[in-house]
């Protein structure tokens, strides 16, 4: 069943006093796929996250996951990597990671052993009984990750998962990811990094001052609201102005171009080999990426406001 | 196991499992043991050294012009008459005696002027109780009784026997068993009031509260740390008892305790229930107001600040105990009966020593039982949202409007 739906967001308002922080706000994701939330900071992805866990309660609308609202009694269906997180730092590594298991309705027993399972294959199993602030930075980001994947979850939601991580826990971290998918959970990222995104994704939503601008699957997104880029490489100077391309220089001898309103990339390429000025070294076409258009999208009142002035 | 038993069994067992719960614990009854040793041994050391001092021999000229000294009684420890003060005195200076005790004529009204070869501080304490005992054995003489002397020394003991209602009442010990809920209220919030605080505090300075949340409601994660914080209070107090107890009883004799008349202890039910509602909702009050205040700053320093004010507001009426204990008519009584946060301590008192109504009471709980169900509301509320405020303190207005 691809297109069920695990979670249903309907018509989602949530106000904090006289601030509106989300306004109509109504997506779905389907059971089994992996889902990115992507907004700037403050865009209100935390928010509804919170609302959708039962945490906050919504201003209006509707937040269900499998067709109820979310409640505490649900938890062993969900692994949730909050963006601020942190363990209890005096207690050992099993004592914590049995609480939270037994808390994800887990018993005892079958706890202790997904515990010291986990804990030999991240290479922590000596640290069983060790207080977690006696355990390096790395390591506490391997028990956290541990307790969020507790039970196998079918619903992963996880809020900036590789904040914080250094490499080696931001690789377990995409294995882990790439296990899960696998077997079947639904995983919701919310994130900034946009390449994970293109990697990982099957759709996207992203938010803009609480309000839905994008919503689909990557190819959709790109093919409705990106644009035909071109990389090039280079010796020399770009002409001056051109009624073909804008160039964005990226770096002494690299650049990217954005084609103006009907131009097409043969236009631009005729006009650069032309000029005498310019060599050309190398000349790439490509349709922008998730990160441009999420740029764009957000460096849009500055473009309108540059436009204005011009 | 419900989610709030998995809480309540996790954070018991994390307390009780933990050296710095049991030395803090064992600390206050080890205290008051060392002191009660020590002042016992102290206090022997003392007496034996006194009756050392009072036998101990040395030479003695006595010139007594009150007339109340036993000429038979100077002969027993072989005092000698000096012929006059300045020959007495000149006798000492001289070492030809070691002490030379001059009993002016008005022995009442004047002291006994003592002169002799410095021994030490604490020896030269023998001269003195060698002047205070001759004159002590000499009027025992003169009154012909050891006992005689003794009520003169001591005064006469008395025993009150009292009716209410044609029946006899226990005088002080009516107040026993009411009381011991305030001792055991004062010792419970001594001992966990700061873990109370710094239970939510937890939570939020570790960054652990939104995980918590979707895997337990607000509700039973407090309440499981309530009922956590109510066992542990229990094995606080038994740890404390338990150790005074087995003394008492298994070794009084052996440790010289003074004896009880357990027989005189008033077991009548109605104090003993109330004292043990105004007891249930005082900790309810309590607790509530700690758990809000914990949940509602950002750090355990900063919610100690507010720690101290609490304490004041419930144990103001020891401040005014005169007025509780004997004016219960007088205004600040009354309010302080009825004002939530100090009515169970001063009921508590009132009902210990016998001068509340039965009406008083019962309006009295019901405002306590009330306001520890409207602050644990507000403690649940403050701490679902208070404890995602992680950075800052969270306002009284934003706990009552803010969505959660």
């Amino acid at each position: 069943m691809p297109h069920s739906p695990i979670i249903e967001i309907r018509d989602y308002q949530m106000k904090f006093g006289p601030t509106t922080v989300i306004a109509d706000l109504s997506f779905e994701v389907h059971e089994g796929e992996t889902f990115a939330f992507l907004g700037s900071n403050g865009s209100g992805k935390t928010t509804t996250i919170r609302t959708l866990l039962g945490i906050y309660e919504p201003t209006a609308g509707e937040l269900l996951v499998r067709g109820r609202r979310y409640s505490p009694k649900m938890s062993a269906m969900l692994g949730y990597l909050p963006e601020e997180r942190g363990l209890y730092k005096k207690e050992s590594v099993l004592d914590t990671m049995l609480y939270f298991g037994r808390l994800k309705r887990m018993t005892r027993p079958a706890a202790e052993r997904w515990s010291r399972d986990y804990l030999e294959r991240v290479g922590l199993a000596d640290k069983t009984n060790v207080a977690l602030d006696k355990l390096s930075g790395g390591q506490q980001q391997k028990i956290q990750l541990g307790v969020t994947i507790m039970n196998d979850p079918q619903l992963m939601i996880l809020d900036e998962p590789t904040k914080g991580f250094d490499p080696v826990n931001r690789r377990l971290l995409m294995e882990i990811l790439e296990e899960h998918q696998a077997r079947g959970a639904t995983v919701v990222l919310v994130t900034h990094q946009m390449e994970e995104v293109e990697r990982l994704c099957d759709r996207v939503i992203l938010l803009k001052d609480g309000r839905r601008r994008l919503y689909g699957t990557v190819e959709e997104i790109r093919a409705s609201h990106g644009v035909p880029v071109i990389d090039v490489e280079f010796n020399g100077s770009f002409p001056k102005t051109s009624r073909h391309f804008e160039v964005k220089q990226l770096g002494k001898r690299s650049a990217e171009l954005t084609l103006a309103q009907g131009a097409a990339p043969q236009l631009v390429l005729e006009e650069l080999v032309g000029y005498a000025k310019l060599s050309l070294t190398s000349f790439q076409l490509r349709q922008s990426s998730l990160d441009d258009i999420f740029v764009a999208l957000y460096d849009e009142p500055g473009r309108r406001a540059q436009e204005v002035a011009a | 196991m419900s989610a709030l038993g998995v809480v309540f069994g996790f954070e018991l067992r994390r307390t009780v499992t933990k050296p710095s719960f049991w030395i803090r614990t064992l600390a206050v009854p080890a205290l008051i043991a060392a002191v009660i040793v020590l002042s016992y041994f102290s206090s022997k050391v003392s007496s034996d050294t006194t009756e050392q001092l009072k036998t101990s021999k040395f030479s003695v000229q006595v010139l007594d012009e009150s007339r109340l000294v036993n000429p038979a009684v100077l002969a027993a420890v072989g005092a000698r008459r000096a012929a006059s003060k300045p020959a007495g005195v000149a006798a000492v200076q001289h070492g030809e005696v070691d002490a030379f005790i001059y009993y002016p004529q008005d022995l009442a009204g004047q002291p006994a002027e003592v002169y002799a070869a410095d021994a030490g501080l604490v020896d030269n304490a023998k001269y003195q109780a060698m002047a205070s005992s001759l004159v002590q054995a000499s009027l025992s003489a003169k009154l012909g009784s050891p006992a005689e002397v003794k009520l003169l020394q001591a005064g006469v003991s008395t025993k009150l026997t009292t009716y209410k209602d044609g029946a006899e009442t226990k005088g002080f010990g009516r107040v026993v068993a009411p009381g011991l809920f305030l001792v055991l209220f004062y010792a419970v919030i001594v001992l966990l009031g700061n873990q109370m605080l710094t239970s939510t505090t937890e939570e939020k300075e570790n960054r652990v509260v939104e995980m918590i949340l979707t895997s337990v409601s607000a509700t039973h994660l407090i309440w499981g740390k309530i009922w956590a914080l109510i066992v542990l209070g229990v094995i606080q107090v038994l740890a404390i008892l338990v150790p005074v107890l087995v003394a008492y009883f298994g070794f009084r004799s052996q440790l010289k305790l003074p004896a009880f008349d357990l027989t005189q202890v008033s077991l009548a039910p109605g104090p003993i229930l109330a004292g043990l509602a105004l007891f249930v909702g005082g900790f309810m009050v309590f607790t509530a107001m700690l758990v809000a205040i914990g949940s509602a700053v950002p750090t355990a320093k900063e919610a100690g600040g507010y720690f101290g004010a609490a304490i004041i507001a419930m144990f103001i009426p020891f401040y005014a105990l005169g007025a509780v204990a004997t004016s219960p008519h007088q205004l600040i009584v009354q309010v302080l009966s009825f004002f939530p946060l100090s009515a169970p301590i001063t009921l508590m008192l009132r009902n210990a020593v016998g001068n509340v109504s039965a009406a008083e009471l019962l309006a009295g709980i019901a405002i306590i039982f009330v306001t520890g169900f409207v602050l644990m509301g507000v403690a649940v509320r403050t701490f679902r949202y208070g404890s995602l405020e992680y950075a800052r303190k969270l306002g009284l207005k934003e706990i009552f409007t803010r969505r959660v």
